[in-house]
């Protein structure tokens, strides 16, 4: 039984993957006091890294087409095992989801608009987000295209905009940093932005083809990478050092946009797009939390969940963390610590497994 | 507190009556844990009763129980 009868595209999951990953484009700040100068080689580095990872996610899809992640569980790991493993995913889903709300709330907060109730400005966006989840996965993705191209825009013009003020000797000296903290950096860049694609497990299964799911997952998965280094470059080139002081280094370099004092103040920009791109982001989000419990309370439908679940994670997001601060210690600790056997250990051995029992058997479907 | 109830009585006007008309007794029993969970949570937020972050648990469990921790600057 499926609870979602919409289809999506191979280049509608391309786009998906890429705005996904662009929505990540502030969180480059949690590895800039870690890795400095060097932030753009992490991003690399951790794009190369989860590469198989997302083959496999791609190989699963393909190999169970059709299914979502609950329905997989299920059957490699048994009714019992699979029902564990899929809650551990629906908390991974519902802590990141919280955390992605927050960011919002605490962008609006410190850049934006700061007399707004902060509780408020949660329930908005959820709410939003919540409305773009009731419409169907279909209709996200049918407008992931836009999202990705007002990313790249803000990015392009943003660049251009500060290539006078750039300076690139703010990238030397190269590998000087102490190898520890270049393997937090690659840690944190592939569990958040990259590893959280996790959330495609309960999407990709809505593929009408999923020969060529691969290729798409990876091409958005660069499209969204080359952001995140087109921002990581224009941050160390512009603020070098310092970068690691602000709040925000992204908000920081484009403050510092002066054409014949005409063109300034154009943080604007990055609120606007980063809203629009961790709205998309959230969305996913939302609908593979809202499909998961679902699945695994074996409803028919997911809309009777997803007011109250919206209801839940506002106030996570609100609880979750003291402060700012807070927040940034305990991602880059405990944060990508627990959600790393997900991302990295089992999607490739559920692949195994079901290899070796030769899953789904007989009720496999082809890839059309 | 008045914002908290008149949302919840929404959500419940919004999502309760289509799923008892259509008999869907599952998918009503699903919405209401959530929604109890929903407005419980609301509820203590509203109260300024202390809500226990599932991260800081993790924190302790998985830093300061297990050592499991990249060294600081």
């Amino acid at each position: 039984m499926s609870i979602e009868k919409g289809r999506i595209s191979g280049s509608q999951l391309l786009f998906m993957f890429a705005g996904f990953v662009q929505g990540s484009a502030l969180l480059v700040d949690f590895t800039i006091g870690i890795t400095e100068q060097q932030s753009w080689m992490v991003i690399l580095a951790g794009l190369v890294m989860m590469v198989p990872f997302i083959l496999s996610y791609a190989a699963l899809a393909k190999r169970f087409h059709g299914k979502n992640l609950v329905q997989i569980n299920d059957m490699v790991y048994g009714r019992f095992l699979g029902k564990v493993l899929s809650l551990y995913y629906i908390f991974f889903l519902s802590m990141t989801l919280s955390f992605n709300i927050l960011d919002v709330g605490e962008l609006y907060k410190n850049f934006l608009m700061p007399d707004t109730p902060f509780i408020f400005l949660l329930a908005v966006f959820a709410a939003a987000c919540a409305y773009a989840v009731a419409k169907g996965i279909e209709v996200l993705a049918r407008v992931s295209h836009l999202f990705v191209i007002t990313g790249i825009f803000v990015i392009v013009s943003t660049f251009i905009l500060l290539i006078d003020q750039m300076d690139f000797s703010n990238f030397l000296p190269l590998f000087e940093l102490p190898l520890i903290r270049i393997i937090q950096g690659i840690h944190i860049l592939s569990a958040i932005p990259y590893g959280e694609t996790l959330v495609f497990f309960m999407i990709m299964g809505r593929l009408n083809n999923t020969e060529r799911a691969a290729g798409y997952a990876l091409g958005g998965l660069l499209i969204g990478a080359m952001n995140l280094l087109a921002v990581s470059v224009r941050n160390t080139a512009v603020l070098g050092r310092t970068q690691s002081i602000w709040t925000s280094a992204s908000f920081q370099s484009i403050r510092l946009i002066d054409i014949g004092t005409v063109l300034t103040r154009m943080d604007f920009l990055i609120g606007i797009a980063q809203t629009i791109l961790i709205f998309f982001k959230c969305s996913l989000f939302f609908y593979a939390l809202a499909t998961a419990l679902s699945q695994l309370f074996g409803l028919k439908s997911y809309l009777p969940l997803i007011l109250p679940l919206a209801g839940i994670e506002v106030i996570l997001a609100a609880t979750v963390f003291q402060s700012p601060v807070d927040h940034a210690v305990i991602t880059q600790n405990a944060g990508i610590i627990y959600s790393s056997p997900l991302i990295y250990v089992f999607s490739p051995l559920t692949l195994l497994i079901a290899k070796i029992r030769s899953l789904p058997g007989h009720e496999r479907g082809g890839g059309t | 507190m008045i914002f908290l109830l008149l949302i919840y009585a929404l959500i419940f006007a919004v999502t309760a009556p289509g799923l008892i008309k259509r008999k869907e007794w599952r998918e009503f029993a699903a919405f209401l844990v959530m929604y109890a969970i929903a407005f419980g949570l609301g509820l203590m937020y509203v109260l300024d009763i202390p809500i226990p972050s599932p991260m800081k648990g993790l924190q302790y469990l998985i830093s300061d129980k297990l050592g499991l921790k990249y060294p600081q600057k």
